[in-house]
C-alpha cells in the first residue's frame, strides 16, 4: 500500500492505496471528486485533465503515490458555492458543451492557457486543446468563449 | 492495473540500486505517459513485478553546458524543452520536434529520455538528435558507460539497456553545438498523430566554397530504428549547397530506408515522403545556417 497525502483545490487530503492506483481513480474513489473523467484511460481523450503543481495532465498517466506531497487543482476547485468560475460562466453563455463529458476536461485545459497566456491567439487555443475530445458539439464555441474572456480580460 | 510493488527514488544512484535490487521484473517510472499506457494493457506474463518512480530525482533534470556539449537530463519533458532558451536558440530543431509530440497534457508530463527508451520507430525525439551525433550516458551498478544514440536503438521498443540500467543524460557533443539543424514531421492529422516518416538535417557550411561539411540526416518511423540515411549524407559531404544536390540527396534517402505497408500508409508512400521531406529539410537547415552566420557577421552572404 502507498500512503500518499496531497493538497486536492486547497484542503489537504490523505489516502492509502494499492500502488497501482491512477491520480484519477484516487480523486474520484477516495475523494469523491468525480468532475474529472475516465475517458481512454491512456492519455488520448484529456477527459481526466488536472493540473498538478501548475502543470496540466492526464490524471490516468500519474500514479497516486506520485502525486505525493502535490498541489492538485480539479474542475471541483474552480466554481464557488455561488458563482461559476469566469470560464464555466463563458461556457454556458456560447452554448459549449453539449452532453459534457469533455468539459471538466476542456475547461482545466482553457484555465491552464490562459494562467499562462491571457490573450491568446487563435492557434493558440487550438494547440491548447489538442489534447481534449469532444465528440458532440465540436471545438468552435469552445474557442469562441474562450476568446470572449480574453477579450473580457477576466481573471480566469 | 495488475498489482506491482512501488519504489521513489530520490536520485539516479538510488534507482539504479532498486533495479539491480528487484531483477529483470522491473519497470522505470519517469513521466509515465507511455509506462501506464502499457501497464493498463500488459499480460500476466509481461506486467512488471516492481516500479521504480525516478520522477522525483533531481540529478536526472537540467539543460547545462558541461565539458563534453550541451547536457540534456534524462527527466526534461517536452514542455521544458520548448520553453527552454539555450534550446530555443542553439537548437529549434529539438524545440519543433518537442512540440509534435503527443498534446499539453502529454508533453508536461512525458520526458526525453522516455521517449528514448520506449524506442517506438516513429518516436518524434529521436531524428534531430541522432542529425546532431548525439550520445547517451547509461548508469548501471559497474558504473557509467556512454554510447551513440544511434547504436542505444537496437529495434522497435529495443535498446541497449540493460534492465538493471538506466539512462541518465543526452548530450550533443560540443563540436555539434549550434549546428544548423531542421526537423519536420509529417502525419495524418496536425494534433496527437504518430509520424508516417520524420526527417531530420544537420549541417555545417563552408562558407569559402559553399558547399557541405559533416551533413547529417536522421529518418524515423521508415526502419526498425531511428536511422542514419548514410548514402545521402557521403553524397552530400563537400557537394555545393544547391537545390540539385539537395533534391539528390532525398532521393538517395530513400534507399536507406526499409519503410512498411500498414494502417496508417503504403511503403511507396512513406518513400516519396522522405524524399520530399529530405530536401525541404535540407532546405531549411540551410536557410537556418545563412541566418546565424548573418546574424554572427551582419554580411549577407
Amino acid at each position: 500500500m502507498v500512503s500518499v497525502t496531497l493538497t486536492v483545490n486547497g484542503e489537504k487530503r490523505s489516502a492509502t492505496v494499492v500502488p497501482e492506483t491512477t491520480l484519477l481513480k484516487l480523486l474520484r474513489e477516495s475523494f469523491n471528486l468525480t468532475g474529472a473523467k475516465l475517458g481512454c484511460d491512456v492519455g488520448d481523450c484529456g477527459a481526466c485533465t488536472v493540473i498538478v503543481d501548475g502543470k496540466l495532465v492526464n490524471s490516468c498517466l500519474m500514479l497516486a503515490g506520485q502525486a505525493d506531497g502535490r498541489d492538485v487543482l480539479t474542475i471541483e476547485g474552480l466554481a464557488t458555492s455561488d458563482r461559476l468560475h469566469p470560464i464555466q460562466k463563458a461556457f454556458e453563455d456560447k452554448g459549449s458543451l453539449q452532453c459534457g463529458f469533455c468539459g471538466p476536461g476542456v475547461i482545466m485545459s482553457a484555465k491552464w492557457l490562459l494562467d499562462q497566456n491571457p490573450n491568446p491567439s487563435v492557434p493558440d487555443i487550438r494547440d491548447a486543446l489538442a489534447g481534449n475530445l469532444c465528440r458532440c458539439t465540436g471545438y468552435s464555441k469552445m474557442i469562441e468563449a474562450i476568446q470572449a474572456i480574453a477579450q473580457d480580460g477576466a481573471k480566469a | 492495473m495488475r498489482a506491482f510493488d512501488f519504489y521513489a527514488a530520490k536520485d539516479s544512484s538510488e534507482a539504479v540500486a532498486l533495479l539491480a535490487q528487484h531483477g529483470p521484473a522491473v519497470k522505470v517510472l519517469a513521466g509515465g505517459t507511455d509506462l501506464l499506457a502499457d501497464l493498463k494493457f500488459a499480460s500476466a506474463t509481461h506486467a512488471p513485478k516492481v516500479v521504480v518512480d525516478i520522477s522525483r530525482a533531481d540529478d536526472l533534470r537540467g539543460i547545462e553546458t558541461t565539458e563534453q556539449g550541451l547536457r540534456i537530463g534524462a527527466l526534461v519533458t517536452h514542455t521544458e524543452i520548448m520553453r527552454s532558451p539555450v534550446i530555443r536558440d542553439l537548437f529549434p530543431a529539438l524545440v519543433d520536434a518537442a512540440h509534435t509530440i503527443g498534446a499539453v497534457q502529454t508533453r508536461n508530463l512525458g520526458t526525453l529520455g522516455g521517449n528514448l527508451v520506449t524506442a517506438v520507430p516513429s518516436m518524434d525525439s529521436g531524428p534531430t538528435l541522432v542529425a546532431l551525433d548525439a550520445i547517451v550516458t547509461i548508469a548501471g551498478p559497474e558504473g557509467r558507460r556512454q554510447v551513440p544514440l544511434v547504436e542505444f536503438f537496437v529495434g522497435p521498443r529495443k535498446t541497449v539497456l540493460k534492465p538493471s540500467e538506466l539512462l541518465v543524460e543526452i548530450i550533443i557533443p560540443k563540436e555539434n553545438v549550434g549546428k544548423p539543424a531542421h526537423f519536420l514531421k509529417f502525419g495524418l492529422r496536425k494534433g496527437q498523430a504518430l509520424a508516417l516518416v520524420n526527417v531530420a538535417a544537420a549541417i555545417w557550411v563552408d562558407w569559402d566554397k559553399n558547399t557541405f561539411v559533416a551533413p547529417r540526416i536522421s529518418l524515423g518511423a521508415v526502419a526498425p530504428t531511428v536511422i542514419h540515411a548514410a548514402s545521402a549524407e557521403r553524397y552530400l559531404e563537400g557537394k555545393p549547397t544547391t537545390a540539385e544536390t539537395m533534391v539528390e540527396a532525398g532521393k538517395l534517402a530513400v534507399n536507406d530506408a526499409k519503410p512498411i505497408n500498414d494502417f496508417r500508409a503504403s511503403a511507396g508512400y512513406r518513400r516519396d515522403l522522405i524524399a520530399v521531406l529530405t530536401k525541404r529539410a535540407l532546405e531549411s537547415a540551410w536557410e537556418l545556417a545563412q541566418q546565424k552566420r548573418q546574424a554572427r557577421t551582419g554580411k549577407a552572404h
